[in-house]
């Protein structure tokens, strides 16, 4: 029952599949529904056909009555992700043992009808690869179709050799892929520059070297490949480009140095092969346009352009002159020295980043927590009471301070004879000091306190502690002490009760300033000023 | 008066010289042959008045003391001195004609008194416009910058220097002992010169110190 339904499901499928194949691309543009089966039958053929070389499946056919797109897609996923890692393995350890490919030749000749599959699969998978680059970039297209295409143009490149797979590799970085990003048309994009630059007999060459290094690697892989590439030329030219344009990633360092080592006759005087099996090419493909222009250009170069050694020599020469120009030239102001405003162009120090000291701090910057700190801290000094006043350095005085004589502004009292009396008397009898004027305030004062104090001793009912006299200034007239003691003095002595210092206090002759010679006030005057100097100094000193 | 003559024999070696005749100090009355001494002081007339008020201060110790007739005569507008004969000395007259002109001068009587009481006081007059060439506004402000506030710029330098100042208009009397009437006349030449009240005041200080340590 069920191999029989298996076979008829496998004739339906295949009639399917024919189907598919047999419909032209812009019919997929729109939803099917016969189409959409016919997909889905021939995927389930696919899929179980598969089904033997991944062990690891874990479904037995592909479920897809009642299923979603996405749900289908999934179930392929899962069967393919582990087959295709399997599947490069082998290819690099083909690649690494060639002689395996030869027991794998022995025991695929009896498989021709499958190698002929794989070549018709190959051609549908050229077809499907298109297509699925115009569906790429229509935007208006059903997702299942999409999908399934998908589907099927993966299936198909399990089968296939190197040479796909590289491209499929490409194709399987989807995730860079989209539909403004194309691997493909960078690497036409770059190899296009690249031939602007160093001309395009070098990629003719490295074209022929490629193919050759295919050649090499294909006969080693596949006897069929190389029945390809000589049966179809189609699938070679692209191939050729395709691993140009990989193999221009390499570099152009594999370009020179095969240059001198590959050169044959082929690339100097087999134009006409080339062209004709490019003109086969498909048109639709941008490379072929480029590789056609690339021709022409190339077929003239070859014949008067210069030698790459020449054009670099020509490079270098230029830029050897530019320098030598640049030095003979005046330099650029920011070369220059010092350079005031006037030698250079106005604004022109705006667009140089210039770095200079500073020398003053800069500004604070007062912020909303700068002010908030200052005030914490005024608060707390405050609250504490610790204000940072300057205390008045008291200067410590060995002598009690002397009384100062006090410039009296109010008409005297007595007359000048009085005065002059007064003196007269002082000098001949010095025991009858008179008060001085300060005196007598002082003793107009002091009888006030007293009747103060006695009221309010009075108060308290005369039980109190006097306060200890503290003399703060003591007085002392030049008298001879002699003349304090004793009332009548019979004799007055020399001794003087001040000592000469309290007297006066004075270096070397006093002179008044009219008895002054004129070099003694300029001594003086500088005396003067190098004492101002060196306090001006000092202070400078201790403010910095 | 007498003149003696000395003899003109001189006694040879034998007889020693004679002795020298002794005069007595010659009396003011004696002088110049027995005539009289006069001074005369011509009284500003802005000074009638207080000469009128003060007059008997005048008289008194003049007449009194010095020994010296007196009198003004209203005509002339003058006071005239005149020796007496118990005048003790010539110089009396001329003390009483200095203490006259004193009070001409403008200044009170107790201190006009010290001249005569003292031997060694002077009086001292000099003009503003001999210190320095001042007119109108400046010449104002000079006078002002003397006196000082209620005069006690002057005072100060009176008390300090132990002198007695006139500031009669453009004129600068000074009275007192030598050495203070140069203090003073420096001091009052610095305000006229347009230093401030204070600077003097400060070189005063410096000066009335060093003139009480003086001894």
């Amino acid at each position: 029952m069920i191999p029989s339904a298996m076979a008829s499901s496998t004739e339906t499928a295949l009639e399917s599949l024919h189907h598919i194949k047999s419909t032209e691309p812009p019919e997929w543009l729109v939803p099917k529904q016969e189409l959409s089966q016919a997909v889905r039958a021939a995927s389930k053929l696919l899929f179980s056909s598969l089904k033997p070389y991944c062990p690891k499946s874990p479904f037995d056919q592909l479920l897809t009555e009642g299923f979603d797109v996405e749900q289908i897609w999934q179930q392929i996923d899962l069967q393919s992700q582990p087959l295709l890692s399997s599947l490069r393995r082998e290819v690099k350890k083909f690649e690494k043992h060639p002689e395996e490919i030869s027991k794998l030749k022995d025991g695929g000749v009896g498989g021709g009808e499958k190698k002929k599959k794989v070549l018709e699969q190959i051609e549908t998978d050229n077809v499907v690869n298109d297509d699925e680059d115009d569906d790429d970039m229509d935007m208006d297209e059903d997702d299942d179709d999409e999908e399934e295409e998908d589907e099927e143009g993966e299936e198909e490149e399990k089968e296939r050799g190197t040479e796909e797979e590289s491209e499929n590799e490409g194709e399987e970085k989807g995730g860079i892929e989209d539909k403004f990003l194309k691997i493909k048309e960078l690497q036409e994009y770059l190899e296009e520059d690249e031939a602007r630059e160093f001309g395009l007999k070098k990629k003719k060459t490295k074209a022929e070297s490629k193919k050759e290094e295919e050649d090499t690697e294909e006969e080693g892989d596949d006897d069929d490949e190389e029945d390809e590439n000589e049966g179809s030329e189609d699938d070679d030219d692209e191939a050729e480009e395709e691993e140009d344009e990989l193999g221009l990633f390499d570099g152009n360092d594999e370009e020179d140095e095969d240059d001198l080592e590959n050169a044959r006759y082929e690339d100097f005087f087999s134009r006409k092969k080339n062209k004709s099996s490019k003109e086969k090419a498909k048109s639709r493909d941008m490379l072929e346009e480029d590789s056609g222009s690339d021709d022409e250009q190339d077929v003239d170069k070859r014949k008067d352009g210069p030698s790459k050694h020449e054009k670099e020599l020509d490079k270098l020469r230029s830029k050897i002159e530019e320098m030598e120009k640049a030095n003979l030239d005046p330099k650029v102001w920011t070369m220059r020295g010092e350079v005031t405003a006037a030698q250079r162009q106005k604004n022109s120090a705006l667009e140089v980043d210039l770095d200079f000291e500073h020398n003053v701090r800069p500004a604070p910057v007062i912020t909303e927590e700068v002010t908030a700190s200052l005030e914490d801290l005024i608060k707390t000094r405050i609250s504490e009471g610790l204000f940072d006043d300057v205390q008045k350095a008291r200067t410590s005085s060995s002598k009690a301070p002397r009384e100062i004589k006090e410039l009296d502004e109010s008409k005297s009292k007595k007359a000048l004879a009085e005065v002059y009396e007064e003196e007269f008397v002082q000098k001949t009898d010095p025991a009858s000091a008179l008060l001085t004027f300060s005196d007598e305030l002082k003793k107009e004062a002091s009888m006030l306190f007293k009747k103060l104090c006695l009221k309010l001793d009075a108060l308290s009912h005369f039980h109190f502690t006097p306060k200890p006299v503290v003399e703060d200034m003591s007085i002392q007239t030049n008298v001879p002490a002699l003349a304090m003691e004793e009332i009548a003095p019979m004799a007055v002595s020399d001794a003087a009760m001040l000592a000469p210092e309290e007297v006066f206090s004075g270096k070397g002759d006093i002179k008044e300033e009219a008895e002054l010679t004129k070099a003694e006030r300029k001594r003086r005057r500088a005396n003067k000023k190098r004492k101002f100097k060196a306090e001006a100094a000092k202070r400078m000193g201790k403010k910095a | 008066m007498e003149i003696e003559t000395v003899p003109s024999e001189s006694k040879p070696e034998s007889n020693p010289l004679p002795p020298k005749p002794k005069f007595e100090p010659l009396k003011a009355h004696e002088m110049s042959d027995g005539r009289v001494q006069f001074r005369k002081v011509s009284v500003p007339p802005h000074r009638y008045s207080p000469l009128k008020k003060y007059w008997m201060d005048i008289y008194t110790p003049v007449y009194e003391q010095m020994k010296i007739d007196i009198r003004m005569n209203l005509k002339a507008r003058k006071v005239e001195l005149k020796t007496r004969q118990d005048t003790p000395d010539i110089s009396n007259l001329q003390k009483c004609a200095d203490f006259v002109q004193a009070f001409m001068l403008g200044f009170d009587v107790p201190d006009a008194i010290a001249l005569l009481r003292l031997d060694e006081l002077y009086v001292e007059s000099f003009e503003i416009k001999d210190v320095k060439t001042l007119r109108g506004e400046h010449l104002s402000r000079a006078i002002g910058r003397l006196s000082g506030k209620g005069g006690k710029t002057k005072f100060a330098i009176e008390n300090s220097t132990k002198t007695r100042t006139v500031i009669a208009d453009t004129k600068i009397h000074i009275l007192g002992s030598f050495a203070n009437i140069k203090i003073a006349r420096d001091s009052l030449c610095s305000l006229i010169l347009g230093s401030p009240a204070g600077k003097v005041y400060s070189k005063l200080r410096q000066v009335s110190a060093r003139l009480a340590e003086r001894f």
